[in-house]
């Protein structure tokens, strides 16, 4: 199984036939397949929240129904600790995190493409230039750099993705860089200059949109993820979304205060709803990592 | 060591602490330029000989209304610093340092305690995966690695906490308090299991460590090891194992401090993640600022040793 060499599209000198989906091993597809879903519920329960469409208000309390098991008089998935439905409070939590993890994604994708493309086509200063800019933000821990953000400024979910979308730059900007650098010697990039077409069109349509598109989607994917794995862990920690605004990071946190007395529900749910949202997206990117760029990645 | 192996080390340890240096300063000025942009930030103010911005303001309240260079800000901040002066904390009075240096002893056994868990856990998974290709057995452990790694830690926190102490009252549930009894560092271990696995990275090493491995079983010299006779773990070891554990443990170390701040808070471990939130809540200047510093100071040194572990297995790489 894992000895016959699978050729992928994007690769190099890849002149098959066949389209991407047969090429691909089932394990990627699966793990593709299950993204998927995980993103088109995301999507969905993002739009019915914003339209409204829910079936309770996440705000309304109810005091006849503290701690509700799943199931129970309508509450698809139970209530918290104030007679909230649970289920509402998720959908809406989703807008905690999806605006901002999308500006934090805009943020390392632009600068990361923009910082890789500078090391990988431009030698010399430059590369050092981007290299130590990685290993600096490197050096720091991203949750520690964000409780400084926090500490200096103030805990707005914003500042955080803020950070978050910068600490993101230098993955992104490696691994375009390092494309590129591989790129940058080929024949079609030497003929595109023998053709005289200007340095612009070069980059911009021959590398980056040809050749590292995919990789851009791929780190969208699991910027998400990281998004989302920070959101929830600030909320928790009470410096992200704040009561009574919905958040899964800040449900876990008040529903953790009824664990010991065996009321593991209102907590397990959104923990769960982020175990699965964040496995999504993971398999989601790893999955087209290994479909559209070969196993080990340029 | 043999005598020829540690001319490159040294060679190669000048320049990377060199480096180490240059991206620390980096790192002080980014502490800098967060904190000086922060509305009522410690240099504009000084508070009750607080604060770095003090020592600059010695003269008292008329120089106040010089406005100082930034430039002239930071450096007076950072000799201050060289000279071991990270200020007092605002909450507390004590110096930051000294805190700093006690409590990071118990943020240091949990971090490093969390990545001796991981590799425990990761390493023969990933050497199984590595030796015998895609069964069905590493298939579902990798899945199952998969799905840990995407398992909020502050939760599974509380589930083992339920489970193991509230359920089974195997472990007392504040570690820290539990002295006096046999096997005190027993109690040590829920949260560093807790962190080693739930970090979050689980799944990343074991992929990493498996495509190593893979890799170098398909080299020749593994091939023309196995064909006259000899061991091919002994020659697989440095490569397919040692240098790539070093690597991405180094390159993990941000992530599992990140970890450790929420597990010291599910687990009210009393380390330094436990002491930063705090000192976000309180907006306590030196005190984040120092363990920031202090976090960046242990990156740098993990990945100074990574490359000295890469040096010494290969010292080719000190030539380059």
């Amino acid at each position: 199984m894992m000895k016959t060499y699978i050729q992928r599209p994007g690769e190099i000198g890849d002149f098959s036939e066949l389209p991407w989906w047969q090429k691909a091993g089932t394990t990627d597809l699966v793990s593709v397949g299950f993204g998927l879903v995980i993103v088109v519920l995301v999507l969905v329960s993002y739009l019915l929240g914003s339209l409204h469409l829910l079936p309770y208000d996440p705000q309304q309390i109810d005091v006849e129904m503290l701690n509700a098991p799943p199931g129970s008089a309508g509450h698809l998935l139970g209530t918290d600790f104030l007679g909230r439905d649970i289920l509402a409070r998720l959908i809406v939590g989703i807008q905690a995190y999806f605006v901002p993890g999308l500006l934090a994604i805009a943020l390392s994708l632009t600068f990361g493409t923009a910082l890789g493309v500078l090391a990988g086509y431009l030698e010399g200063t430059a590369d050092r230039l981007v290299s130590y800019f990685n290993n600096l933000l490197d050096s720091f821990p991203r949750l520690v750099l964000i409780l400084l953000v926090i500490a200096a400024f103030k805990p707005d979910i914003y500042y955080i993705m803020v950070v978050v979308g910068i600490t993101g730059i230098p993955p992104v900007a490696a691994r375009i860089a390092g494309k590129i650098r591989f790129l940058r010697d080929k024949n079609f990039i030497e003929a595109a200059h023998a053709l005289g077409l200007p340095d612009r069109s070069i980059i911009l349509k021959h590398l980056l949109w040809y050749n590292c598109r995919a990789l851009l989607v791929i780190y969208a994917t699991l910027g998400m993820g990281e998004a989302i794995l920070m959101e929830t862990s600030l909320s928790y920690l009470g410096f992200g979304v704040q009561e009574p605004v919905p958040s899964w990071g800040n449900m876990v946190q008040a529903g953790a205060n009824y664990f010991m007395q065996g009321k593991f529900w209102s907590s397990t749910a959104p923990a769960l709803a982020i175990l699965f949202t964040i496995l999504g997206f993971h398999l989601l990117g790893d999955g087209l990592n290994n479909i559209l760029e070969g196993k080990r990645g340029r | 060591m043999k005598a020829a192996a540690i001319k490159p080390i040294a060679l190669m340890l000048s320049r990377e602490l060199l480096q180490s240096a240059l991206l620390l300063l980096g790192v002080s000025v980014v502490v800098f330029v967060i904190l000086y942009l922060a509305p009522g930030n410690p240099f504009s103010a000084p508070l009750e000989g607080q604060t770095a911005g003090q020592a600059t303001l010695a003269g008292g309240p008329e120089v106040l209304s010089v406005p100082q260079a930034w430039y002239d800000l930071y450096l007076a901040w950072l000799g201050k610093m060289l000279h071991g002066d990270f200020g007092t904390s605002i909450r507390t009075g004590l110096p930051v340092l000294a805190t700093i240096g006690r409590i990071g002893l118990n943020t240091l056994i949990l971090t490093l305690g969390s990545m001796v868990i991981t590799l425990l856990v990761a390493v023969p998974i990933a050497l199984h995966a590595a030796a015998r290709g895609d069964t069905n057995l590493n298939r579902s452990l990798t899945l199952l690695a998969y799905v840990v790694s995407a398992l909020p830690v502050f939760w599974f926190g509380y589930i083992v906490i339920y489970v193991f102490i509230h359920q089974f009252g195997l472990f007392p549930l504040i570690s820290g308090s539990a002295t006096g009894q046999k096997h005190v560092w027993l109690y040590f271990l829920v949260p560093i299991v807790v962190l080693g696995i739930g970090n979050g990275s689980l799944s990343e090493v074991i992929r990493t460590l498996r495509e190593e491995m893979s890799r170098v079983l398909a080299e020749d010299y593994i091939r023309t090891a196995r064909a006259k006779g000899a061991s091919v773990w002994k020659h697989a070891f440095k490569e397919g194992l040692l240098i790539p554990v070093s690597e991405i443990i180094a390159a993990k170390i941000p992530y599992i401090l990140g970890g450790a701040v929420i597990v010291e808070q599910v687990f009210n471990w009393p380390g330094l993640g436990r002491m930063a939130w705090q000192a976000a809540q309180d907006r306590d200047f030196p005190v984040i600022m120092g363990i920031a510093l202090a976090a960046a100071v242990f990156v740098r040194l993990g990945s100074l040793l990574q490359r000295m572990v890469f040096t010494a297995v290969n010292p080719r790489a000190s030539k380059e």
